[in-house]
């Protein structure tokens, strides 16, 4: 899908709702994924996701076109709910258990287990992440989008809306920070 | 670790896609069911978000008239307005009197008209506060000059309520410029040869046709400007006559002298 297509999909899903929906699955994946980068937990992960998608349908009719990938403004809002989630830190979480109809849970449970295994299985990305959690909320936004989400200078300024030597800027005192501090022993 | 052995590392750390299939779902669902809730939020925010720039225009253009119907300068413009429609004022003007002040109080204005050459007109014999002595009578002229007058405006109801003319006012002088006054007044010669020495002096004043508007709390009144209270006026009275000499306190000298069987005289001559 290119830029046009995507802004076309936009405009129409903010009056249907079908529209919002494709526009959902296209992104769940990639937001999810990222917002479990950065938490490496799966509940928060959870929980994380669904404040971010729930706060994009709420102020959907306010989001502009400006030429930038709808992915960046969901980023963006992912990236305030990780800050707002550590701020509040086992605060009011957003459970889909508590605003779903009870449904039976086993299956779910077996599926949460099994993805969590799988995580499991990933020990260096797991140590690493460990590691960047340590460091400052704007060193591990830069290093994860980089890094992990594989983006480029271009697209984490527009992510994060700083300039791009902003961005630099970070990375590189993050990659100072991350190996004076914490990655001796890595 | 080199930093570029850092950078390395951290390239080649990867997660594969995770997914929790069923929370993408159920988040799916709750989705679509909020859909339509939050868009009739948006559009009512939407409304109220297009109508805030385009009240708050209106609201500042109702203070913006409010005040400016409101406010001192519009009210005397109006004022003044309403005194130039009455056939009296405008009939003064044209003979070139002016509106010298406007005073407002409480929705009414009260403006105060200036006779034409006001200094000319203080040289004038036959102060106002005689008339009630019976001692002098005025000419026809005199009657018929014009001393300024005050007008009460109702600015709300656009009318005139009153207009009262001035006459010229008597003011007290203290006695230190009493006694200056008759003193110069004794010394001119004019004085010495036609006033006898037993005329008695019956008053000692200045009148000016000048005023001013004069506001305390809601009362507002034409008082006499103390500023011309240099020139002042003394009666003297004899035998059956009386005269009435004008005396510059400043340059110290006498002005004129008349006196009232002269103007009788001169008036039944004509």
């Amino acid at each position: 899908m290119d830029l046009k297509e995507e802004r076309d999909l936009v405009r129409k899903a903010k009056k249907d709702s079908e529209a919002f929906s494709e526009l959902y699955k296209k992104y769940y994946s990639q937001i999810f994924g990222y917002i479990l980068k950065r938490v490496a937990d799966l509940e928060i992960a959870q929980d994380v996701t669904s404040e971010t998608f729930l706060k994009a349908l709420k102020n959907l009719w306010q989001f502009r076109w400006q030429n930038v990938p709808f992915s960046s403004w969901l980023y963006r809002i992912a990236s305030n709910e990780i800050v707002n989630y550590f701020r509040k830190q086992k605060g009011k979480k957003v459970s889909l258990e508590k605003i779903t109809e009870p449904i039976s849970t086993d299956n779910i449970e077996v599926e949460f287990i099994e993805v969590q295994e799988e995580l499991k299985k990933h020990q260096d990305f797991l140590r690493a992440q460990e590691k960047i959690s340590k460091l400052d909320m704007r060193y591990q936004e830069v290093i994860v989008l980089r890094f992990f989400e594989k983006k480029q200078i271009k697209e984490i300024s527009e992510i994060l809306g700083k300039k791009e030597g902003t961005i630099k800027s970070l990375l590189h005192r993050g990659i100072k920070k991350l190996k004076d501090e914490f990655f001796e022993t890595l | 670790m080199e930093k570029d052995d850092l950078i390395k590392k951290l390239e080649e750390t990867s997660l594969p896609k995770i997914e929790i299939k069923s929370h993408k779902e159920r988040l799916n669902s709750v989705l679509m069911k909020k859909y339509s809730p939050e868009r009739k939020k948006a559009e009512v925010f939407n409304i109220f978000r297009k109508l805030v720039p385009v009240g708050a225009i209106a609201v500042i253009l109702f203070f913006f008239i409010f005040n400016n119907l409101n406010s001192p300068r519009y009210n005397l413009a109006k004022a003044k307005e309403i005194a130039l429609q009455n056939n009296e004022i405008k009939n003064w003007l044209q003979q070139g009197s002016t509106i010298k002040d406007i005073e407002l109080v409480d929705g009414r204005a009260y403006v105060l008209i200036e006779p034409p050459e006001a200094k000319k007109q203080e040289k004038e014999p036959m102060p106002a506060s005689l008339k009630s002595e019976g001692a002098f009578q005025e000419s026809e002229k005199i009657k018929e000059n014009f001393r300024g007058a005050l007008a009460e405006v109702n600015i709300k109801e656009r009318k005139i309520l009153n207009i009262e003319k001035l006459a010229p006012a008597a003011i007290d002088l203290i006695q230190s410029k009493k006694d200056k006054a008759l003193d110069i007044a004794n010394k001119s010669q004019e004085v010495q040869e036609k006033i006898p020495k037993e005329a008695e002096v019956l008053n000692i004043n200045v009148h000016t046709p000048k005023f001013r508007l004069s506001k305390e709390g809601d009362y507002v009144s034409a008082i006499p400007e103390t500023e011309t209270e240099e020139k002042a006026s003394i009666i003297y009275q004899f035998d059956e006559n009386q005269c009435e000499g004008k005396i510059d306190l400043n340059k110290e000298r006498m002005e004129e002298l008349n006196c009232l069987k002269e103007i009788n005289k001169d008036a039944t001559s004509e």
